[in-house]
């Protein structure tokens, strides 16, 4: 008893503290920001203080060189490819995720017979590891084995049906009649379409695995984000008596923004930040047409062991992400108030 | 309680209290077990430790997943085993993915702990300052078993520091591979690249296209390379400066313009190091340069063309005739290594036998030290025990390795700067441009060029060139 | 109409569907192939050919390899990684939500952009961290470090779901007389559970996505995550043992794309029919 009667002062003062809103709020956040600023905040500061110096082979020292590196990065042709593919693989690629992820988040939310089936199908590419089923597309994309290309080439229909996909492709596309950037060159069975050894195809191949692997994502979000929306304005929309585009355009969209936007933005990030994908698909290549900043900064500071340079090219990357995602936090906040 | 534990034997008895000690590592770490079993507690609390009995010291290796899995195993649970009990040291080796390598290393680095030898799978040069010198550990398997390779020694020392960067325990050969059936029709053999020019077009006609990579990867760079110095072009002269604007170059470049447009699709510019495997075996390509890993595959699936699988040395061109080696084994020690008595040790046992590592590979690895194997050329000549060998397919590659394979990098030394040059895939670069017509050869000779300046102003700077 | 209206629907989702998932049809026709029939250029690849359909991959990676122990060490981590961010995110989460002013919104936004930085930046400093602490070959090193990029993520979502939740709720809770923390883990967390599944989901996702620090971090095989170890057994040197990766591949994304389904139905059922929005 007398134990307790002296500890309750004690008690009393520290429930004071957790019990103030001033003292509480900092407590509550301080684990995850001290945890955030020795994970992500020194090891950051170490590798911009990397990029300001010669560094190389692992080391985390260096001797002091200023931007040089970032101009050297600068002047090579490679770096400036890179920068403008992984802006271009970025922009493609969630456009894509969006209409896709705004017309199945729209499909899905009805009910229908086997939604739950066509719900797995549609997640299966986010279930799996992404290093994995990359593997997976240089398979389906291989130089010699592509199922795409063999379905392309042979002869699909069932008993001698004498119809091969190619000649259809080879009559819509191989025209002088579409502009240079539709037009193809016939398709010859011999060298069927090489998706990862034509620059073009290979971009292309490289922006639909990323959207692909973001597509499922993008739509939970978008699903959750339908689903949250009141009913009320469904009904109030209906006795306004709009319907179809026109209640998805001045009813819909505006609602759907905020979520629109963060899902863009998990997105950008999840793309613009992501090595794997060209890594494993092309390694860069054809001829280093496909190299985005991430896979050329590890080609330079790990594979090529000029670590300095490499940690100033993949830094290149941060500002403008920051930036981005700086403008549509607040963006979707400011959506979000009104 | 205590009265239920004395009649259960010894081996209950430990069991639970591994499985408490796991039940308590769960509940520390918060850890719902979904999968439970034996396994977690391996992989929550780390390595196994072993029970038999203790030796002096550990010793820790990482090396590449060697092509032929057999190898690993031998080498793994044969060699290092009895290595270390002759020697009174646990050995551990790890392995990884060759492409992992790279990234693996620099974290150690980082890291300043990890693995007291580490293989390298193409020279490191980059990693000199990071490393202890092995002179002596060169010297005392030279005084054993004679003088190391000139391909050795040319990828592993840098004549500016006078150091051996790092210890060459094999390199492997890098012959051309070729299906006799098919270029029997055309009645040529690829011993020089005119013969290969000039069938390449009715090769293709077949359905048969030649197989050389112009693509972001290591079969590519290696044949490549090996076309530029059969026409008398390399990257760099002996002192290191940059010599890739050539005639040889220009000469090369528009050969394979050539070569390309006659007889080869632009399958090649898609490839992964896999695919001229994949596509050989498959019986489209009719040449392909690569290690003999096509040849043991073909005995492996037993394929229909197998008997007809045939190996060369680097065909012959205007200049002097020199292939590269495929892949070189690279042992470093970390300068933060914590065993280097034993890891020197184990460089200068495995320099000076290793007969067993030759023989063990399928021939895919070749003696750094030719004196360290005997009688390769009767070696090769008898048959191992690989599943559908072909009688009297390898011998060859004693000629291959002796006469025909240089370092990357020569007539120079495989630097830093050429090994930048390398993992950036310049070379491939500059030739996909050519022959795709994207460029005409001297501006994409001078493209290289200015790619290649800033990285070897770059290492001479830092005195390593 | 209501015809129409579901012929809509398949016609959108289908196609969809069909390409979304078509790459694991193809994953599993390649696994089930012999390797005779796969790498028979000849073969018609949408059916089974002789020797076919075999089990032989399966086989190989569950008696030749770790596979077994990869998965386990890949569903360990990631819970204990889930246990973690809740643990960090669930206070700071709530607290960063009810900060008034732009004081919550700046710092919030300021965690999210931790998670732009890319860990091929940051994976050799940080092996460093792990050395000191004696971690490397450890499971505990992926555990401490994957949480650097969950938890931003999730204080970021979790502000967003408790903003959501009236701080009325909590008043009354506090006139009852509960204290402050005791309203937050009796009335908030059990309301923000469609939130907690949300940061449950796609934590474990990004655990079993990420690869960088699994292979650095990483060298003993019994000890390695499937991004991993898969491509160190079956990528040797330029062979790629396609039939065995299609199947370690498929192995992981198939329950977990069953277990994604079950929760989203739960949490998107959590916040429409909720009585709160």
């Amino acid at each position: 008893m007398a134990t307790v009667a002296r500890a309750t002062p004690e008690d009393r003062r520290w429930q004071d503290v957790l019990e103030e809103r001033r003292f509480l709020g900092p407590l509550l956040i301080a684990p995850a920001v001290l945890f955030i600023v020795a994970l992500v905040g020194l090891p950051l500061g170490l590798a911009i203080y990397l990029s300001l110096t010669d560094a190389t082979a692992g080391s985390l020292t260096g001797d002091f060189v200023g931007f040089q590196n970032y101009l050297d990065a600068w002047d090579s042709e490679n770096f400036r490819v890179a920068l403008r593919n992984t802006i271009v693989f970025t922009l493609v690629s969630q456009a894509i995720v969006l209409v896709g992820a705004g017309l199945l988040a729209h499909a899905l939310v009805r009910n229908f017979r086997g939604r739950w089936f066509f719900r797995f199908l549609i997640l299966l590419p986010w279930a799996a590891p992404v290093a994995l089923s990359t593997v997976g597309f240089l398979w389906i994309f291989h130089s010699l084995y592509s199922v795409v290309n063999w379905t392309l080439i042979h002869d699909i229909l069932p008993g001698g049906g004498e119809f091969y996909p190619y000649r259809a492709v080879n009559w819509a596309f191989a025209r002088d009649f579409w502009p240079a950037a539709i037009q193809i060159s016939p398709i010859e069975p011999i060298d069927p379409p090489q998706w990862l050894g034509e620059p073009t195809l290979a971009k292309a191949a490289i922006i639909a695995v990323h959207a692909w692997r973001i597509l499922p994502f993008a739509t939970v979000i978008f699903i959750a984000g339908l689903a949250s929306m009141p009913p009320e304005i469904e009904d109030a929309a209906k006795v306004d008596g709009a319907t179809g585009l026109r209640k998805f355009w001045y009813v819909t969209l505006p609602l759907q923004l905020p979520i629109a936007t963060v899902a863009l933005l998990f997105g950008i990030v999840f793309t613009a930040t992501d090595m794997t994908v060209v890594y494993v698909l092309t390694h860069g290549g054809p001829f280093n047409s496909t190299h985005v900043l991430t896979t050329w900064a590890f080609d330079t500071g790990i594979n090529s062991a000029a670590l300095g340079q490499g940690a100033a090219i993949s830094l290149y990357l941060l500002p403008a992400l920051a930036l981005v995602a700086i403008l549509m936090l607040r963006f979707a906040r400011r959506v979000e108030v009104t | 309680m205590k009265d239920r534990r004395e009649r259960v034997d010894i081996s209950k008895v430990d069991d639970e209290l591994t499985r408490r000690d796991l039940l308590r590592r769960a509940a520390l770490g918060g850890i719902v077990l979904v999968y439970g079993g034996t396994g977690a507690k391996t992989a929550v609390a780390g390595v196994p430790k072993f029970r038999h009995r203790q030796h002096a010291g550990t010793l820790r290796i990482i090396q590449w997943s060697h092509f032929v899995p057999a190898y690993d195993r031998w080498f793994d649970d044969v060699y290092v085993k009895r290595w270390g009990d002759a020697n009174d040291t646990e050995v551990r080796v790890d392995h990884v993915n060759l492409a992992e390598l790279p990234s693996r290393a620099a974290s150690e680095v980082a890291a300043q702990s990890g693995h007291d030898l580490f293989q390298f799978l193409s020279p490191p040069a980059a990693y000199e300052d990071r490393v202890i010198a092995l002179n002596d550990v060169v010297q005392q398997v030279e005084r054993k078993v004679g003088k190391i390779s000139r391909v050795g020694r040319r990828s592993t020392y840098n004549p500016r520091t006078r150091k051996y960067f790092g210890f060459a325990d094999n390199y492997v050969p890098d012959p051309v591979h070729y299906r006799a059936d098919l270029w029997s029709e055309v009645g040529l053999r690829p011993t020089t690249w005119e013969n290969i020019r000039r069938a390449a077009p009715r090769l293709k006609a077949m359905g048969n296209p030649i197989g050389i990579g112009m693509s972001n990867e290591l079969d590519s760079n290696m044949a490549l390379i090996a076309l530029l110095q059969c026409f008398g072009a390399y990257i760099q002269s002996p002192d290191a400066r940059i010599t890739i604007r050539s005639k040889g170059t220009r000469d090369a470049l528009n050969f394979m313009r050539d070569l390309y447009r006659r007889g080869m699709t632009s399958e090649v510019f898609a490839w992964t190091a896999s695919s001229n495997n994949d596509a050989f075996l498959a019986g489209r390509l009719s040449l392909a340069l690569n290690a003999i890993s096509i040849a043991r595959s073909a005995e492996q699936r037993n394929l229909r063309f197998n008997r007809d699988i045939r190996i060369l040395p680097i065909p012959d061109g205007p200049g002097p005739r020199m292939g590269l080696e495929h892949v070189m084994g690279v042992y470093v020690i970390w300068k933060f290594a914590q065993n280097k008595r034993a890891a020197k040790k184990f460089l200068v046992d495995i320099g000076t036998q290793y007969t067993g590592h030759f023989l063990n590979s399928y021939f895919y690895n070749f003696p750094a030290f030719p004196g360290s194997v005997k009688r390769i050329p009767a070696r090769l000549r008898r048959n191992t025990s690989y599943p559908n060998e072909v009688p009297g397919r390898y011998p060859i590659l004693d000629q291959i390795s002796k006469k025909w394979t240089t370092n990357v990098g020569h007539p120079g030394y495989s630097n830093a700067a050429i090994d930048e040059v390398f993992n950036k895939f310049i070379i491939p670069q500059m030739f996909a441009r050519v022959a795709r017509g994207d460029m005409s050869a001297d501006e994409a000779m001078r493209a290289a060029h200015r790619e290649m300046t800033p990285i070897f102003r770059k290492w001479r700077a830092r005195r390593k060139i | 109409m209501r015809r129409r209206d579901s012929v809509l629907t398949y016609a959108t989702v289908a196609p969809f569907a069909i390409v979304l998932a078509f790459p694991f049809y193809w994953m599993l026709m390649t696994a089930l192939r012999a390797d005779n029939d796969l790498y028979d250029i000849e073969q018609v690849p949408y059916k089974f050919n002789a020797g076919s359909p075999t089990s032989a991959n399966f086989r190989f990676l569950f008696e030749q390899t770790d596979y077994r122990q990869w998965l386990q060490n890949t569903a360990l981590v990631g819970l204990a990684v889930v246990v973690i961010t809740l643990v960090l995110a669930l206070p700071a989460g709530y607290a960063l939500a009810r900060l008034s002013g732009r004081a919550g919104q700046s710092l919030g936004v300021g965690i999210f952009l931790t998670y732009l930085v890319p860990p091929t930046l940051l994976f050799l400093p940080l092996s460093r961290v792990i050395a000191e602490l004696n971690l490397s070959d450890r499971l505990w090193s992926l555990i401490l470090v994957y949480p650097s990029f969950t938890v931003p993520f999730s204080i970021w979502l979790l502000m967003g779901f408790f903003k959501t939740i009236p701080p009325e709720l909590e008043d009354a809770a506090l006139v009852d007389g509960a204290s402050r923390l005791g309203a937050l883990a009796r009335v908030v967390f059990p309301l923000s559970i469609p939130g907690i599944l949300t940061v449950v989901i796609f934590t474990f996702s990004l655990v079993v996505n990420e690869f960088v620090y699994a292979i650095t971090f990483i060298s003993s095989s019994e000890v390695k995550t499937i991004s991993a170890g898969v491509p160190t057994e079956l990528i040797r040197g330029d062979v790629f043992y396609w039939g065995a990766l299609m199947a370690a591949t498929l192995i992981p994304a198939i329950p977990l794309a069953l277990l994604y389904n079950l929760f989203l139905n739960r949490f998107i059922a959590g916040f429409t029919g909720g009585a709160f929005r």
